[in-house]
């Protein structure tokens, strides 16, 4: 499997190296600084080359059109798009992946067609939530293909959701309640399934019922907040 | 027609004055605002400091209002990107972008930006001029 990453930073270049211990790939590490680059190709060696990876005349010349996977990892998003688009409409490469340095361009990169995006600040801000103590909202994974979001939500005291049966809480169209565990047993729900504080529920929302799905949740005392307006 | 230009350079501040002069409603993005002394003496459109890959900045300068947005910075990325977005989150009409790659202009036409390469165009009058064509 041949991969090309684009940009040599800290995290171009440490991916180069967790994936150059597999046999079975083939890697080339382009960077387009090039005090950079010959530093690394000192150390290196051809592993690491010297250009411009959003430059159609230069991917040509690495032989992109063969590569299974490209990799843009640049601090520059607008790099990381063109470099994966350009691979992508140019060269039929299949699957590409893009570093999202600004969180909130990734919804861009997937309505033009980027098959997966990373984001560091999304990560670190969904971890820190995570382990936030008595956050009654956790996003635990957001499906892409149809922009749906699995979560974690905790039932808090007298919040609107506990000691109320499923059937007779105003849920959003497009949210499902696919799991409510108390204590050490979980079951699948149904209409009649009452909530209590302290319950876990594992549902697949749509992103706009976020507000709607934490709201239900909080307790009356928890001040609300969200993470887009961290991120603000 | 109201207008977004990003980029406040030679080209961007005649393009934003000639408009502002036929009477468009022009806005000029610049991530400097020492670009904006470029603009002509009496230019009486908005002028903004931002990146025109920020979509807060795009929105500020009422990107979802406009007909047309042109990106006419320095950099390939950043214009097809901004375009990109002007083009695809937010519906802008006509989007106009400058490519100095011909290879990446022909590519972006091709993907539905009206892209176009001041390198070509240069070579072909530089050859025209040579031959005694033009």
């Amino acid at each position: 499997m041949y991969i090309v990453i684009i940009g040599a930073g800290n995290v171009g270049y440490g991916l180069a190296l967790e994936l150059y211990s597999h046999a079975d790939y083939e890697i080339l590490l382009v960077e387009n600084d090039r005090g950079r680059a010959e530093v690394l190709r000192d150390e290196l060696g051809e592993l690491c080359v010297y250009g411009d990876g959003t430059e159609v005349t230069f991917l040509e010349s690495i032989g992109v059109s063969r590569a299974d996977i490209v990799i843009a990892v640049t601090g520059d998003d607008s790099h990381n798009l063109i470099a994966c688009q350009v691979a992508q409409h140019r060269f039929g490469v299949s699957r590409t992946i893009a570093r999202v340095n600004n969180p909130r361009n990734e919804r861009l990169f997937q309505t033009l067609g980027i098959e997966s995006t990373v984001s560091a600040a999304s990560a670190v801000l969904a971890q820190i939530e995570a382990d936030l103590p008595a956050q009654s909202f956790i996003p635990l994974l957001r499906l892409r293909a149809s922009g749906l979001e699995v979560v974690d939500l905790h039932v808090q005291p007298r919040s609107r959701a506990a000691g109320v049966a499923l059937r007779d809480l105003d849920l959003p169209d497009d949210a499902v309640i696919s799991l409510v565990v108390s204590g050490d047993s979980s079951r699948v729900p149904d209409g009649d399934t009452v909530l209590e504080a302290g319950d876990e529920i594992i549902a697949v929302i749509g992103q706009e019922s976020e507000p709607a799905m934490r709201e239900l949740v909080r307790s009356p005392d928890e001040p609300q907040r969200e993470i887009d307006e961290v991120l603000q | 027609m109201k207008v977004v230009i990003m980029g406040c350079g030679r080209v961007g501040s005649t393009v934003a004055g000639r408009l502002d002069a036929d009477g468009h409603d022009v806005t000029i993005i610049d991530l400097n605002t020492q670009a904006f002394r470029r603009l002509p003496g009496g230019f009486g459109g908005e002028h903004l400091r931002g990146s025109g890959i920020d979509d807060r900045t795009l929105v500020a300068a009422g990107v979802r209002e406009a007909d047309a947005f042109i990106a006419l910075t320095q950099g390939d990325n950043r214009n097809l990107m901004a375009s990109q977005m002007a083009k695809h989150l937010f519906n802008v009409e006509t989007v106009v972008t400058r490519v100095y790659d011909p290879l990446r202009a022909e590519l972006y036409g091709r993907l539905g930006l009206r892209t176009f390469s001041p390198t070509r165009i240069s070579a072909d009058l530089a050859i025209d001029a040579l031959l005694g064509t033009a």
